[in-house]
């Protein structure tokens, strides 16, 4: 057994197709978690009560669960319960029209909404309560002062932070091969089962994942760049 | 098959399963003892900037921070045995997986712990190292005298969150096979008795735990290594 050149760009090009369903999943992942996030990490900031003790209970106890267990629990209960739930709807489509990767998404939106709140609320907390206090003396409502006084300022803040949580949502997409949703690793891997040339296969999965996280994480820092700008130009 | 989950066979899953959290730690213990000591070195040969060097740590830290671990995993898994067999001519496909799993995980908490240590070091005011060296230490002694010790406070916060982190992540182990920890385990007594459910919930109850119990830990010692506050 050594190392093949040829297997290896088989397996390149196998990750490559495989390549927008990583970028989906990333994409709409990210979006939606940052959306449940921010909301989350909002309703904890401003201690609505009842739902922001749930939910600081339920974001600390979730924060424990590694993704991969989640995954495979979710797969089993939607594997077995599936069918009831779906007569109860009145859903005619069985499962096996239902694609599994909705399962992929509940998981992988559920843990990143989770740990998205964390980044988000530890940039709130950074933000002075004088600012608050500013918007409130001239007027503005409380849900005005949020929108044009606070969470303009928390974007900066929390960039750094989300940069290092999408780079994890990349890798937690990865998971997702275990219950069986083809995506870079098992694009990569379908042409090894053949020539049994796995390590060819794992490698071209590494390269295509690490110029993807290359190229959105170059992408994000960016974004970080445009966002401080207004700093630079008071100082 | 009866019913779907059962609360009996739930409590009688959790004798089975608790023995195998000795594999769990191990991989955490050694892989954190392990990769803090490669962490510090790769953290100062990064600050040292030796020319050919730093770029290559520069790869190294990028690769294992922008590909998943378990394909990093895989490639150890696959990889190792065809190096060393190709550079000493020594054959270890014999090795236990867990070894591999091992230096997996060792050279993932290498970069990601590096990473950490270099801006806690840089964070030591110069001024630190310059009394050092005005009563006559060498560099060395200065680093582990001086530099190191300061670095340890800095560090606890984000060490512990990445502690928590190594201990989630030995969830992936079992996909490459022959590895028994908790979640292994459960596989197995999920395929053996047809009862996986209750068997994955017990992990994600022990993981839920043992992560609460060991962020606490860390608050803790944050909280005594607060000197200034007193």
């Amino acid at each position: 057994m050594s190392f093949s050149s040829e297997n290896f760009f088989d397996s390149l090009q196998g990750a490559i197709a495989y390549l927008p369903v990583t970028f989906k999943l990333t994409i709409y992942t990210f979006v939606i978690s940052l959306f449940i996030g921010g909301t989350i990490a909002i309703i904890r900031n401003y201690k609505v009560p009842m739902i922001s003790q749930f939910l600081a209970w339920f974001v600390t106890i979730y924060n424990g669960l590694p993704l991969m267990v989640a995954l495979v629990i979710y797969n089993l209960l939607f594997m077995t319960n599936y069918d009831n739930v779906a007569r109860f709807f009145h859903i005619s489509k069985t499962i096996s029209e239902i694609n599994p990767v909705i399962v992929g998404y509940f998981s992988l939106i559920l843990s990143s909404s989770c740990s998205y709140s964390e980044t988000i609320r530890g940039a709130l907390q950074s933000i002075e309560q004088v600012q608050y206090e500013a918007g409130y003396a001239i007027g503005l409502s409380k849900l005005q002062t949020l929108y044009r006084i606070i969470l303009p300022q928390l974007v900066p803040v929390a960039i750094p932070g989300l940069i290092n949580n999408l780079v994890g949502t990349i890798k937690g997409t990865n998971l997702v091969s275990a219950i069986g949703i083809l995506e870079i690793m098992g694009g990569a891997l379908t042409p090894c089962a053949l020539s049994y040339s796995y390590l060819e296969g794992y490698l071209a999965a590494a390269l295509v994942y690490w110029l993807f996280s290359f190229v959105l994480e170059t992408l994000a820092k960016q974004i970080e760049v445009r966002s401080t700008k207004f700093r630079r130009q008071i100082v | 098959m009866g019913k779907y989950f059962d609360f009996e066979r739930f409590i009688d899953t959790i004798p089975k399963i608790i023995p195998q959290l000795s594999v769990t730690f191990s991989i955490v213990l050694v892989s954190m003892i392990v990769g803090t000591v490669l962490a510090i070195a790769v953290a100062v040969l990064r600050i040292q900037r030796i020319p050919v060097l730093h770029q290559i740590l520069g790869i190294y830290i990028s690769f294992m921070r922008g590909t998943p671990l378990l394909v990093q995993m895989m490639v150890v898994y696959y990889g190792l045995p065809l190096l060393v067999q190709g550079l000493f001519g020594i054959n270890i496909n014999t090795w236990s997986t867990i070894i591999f799993v091992d230096i997996a995980f060792i050279l993932n908490e290498g970069a990601f712990l590096g990473e950490i240590f270099r801006s806690a070091i840089l964070s030591i005011p110069p001024i630190q190292s310059e009394a050092g060296y005005s009563i006559g230490m060498t560099r060395l002694q200065t680093f582990t005298r001086i530099v190191l010790p300061q670095t340890i406070r800095i560090i606890i916060p984000s060490y512990g969150v990445d502690l928590i982190g190594v201990f989630q992540n030995t969830s992936l182990v079992f996909t490459i096979g022959g590895v028994l920890d908790i979640m292994g385990k459960a596989k197995t007594l999920g395929t053996a008795t047809g009862h996986a459910l209750e068997a994955y919930l017990v992990v994600a109850l022990i993981f839920i735990i043992l992560s609460l119990i060991l962020r606490f830990l860390f608050f803790l010692i944050n909280q005594k290594l607060q000197y200034e506050r007193r």
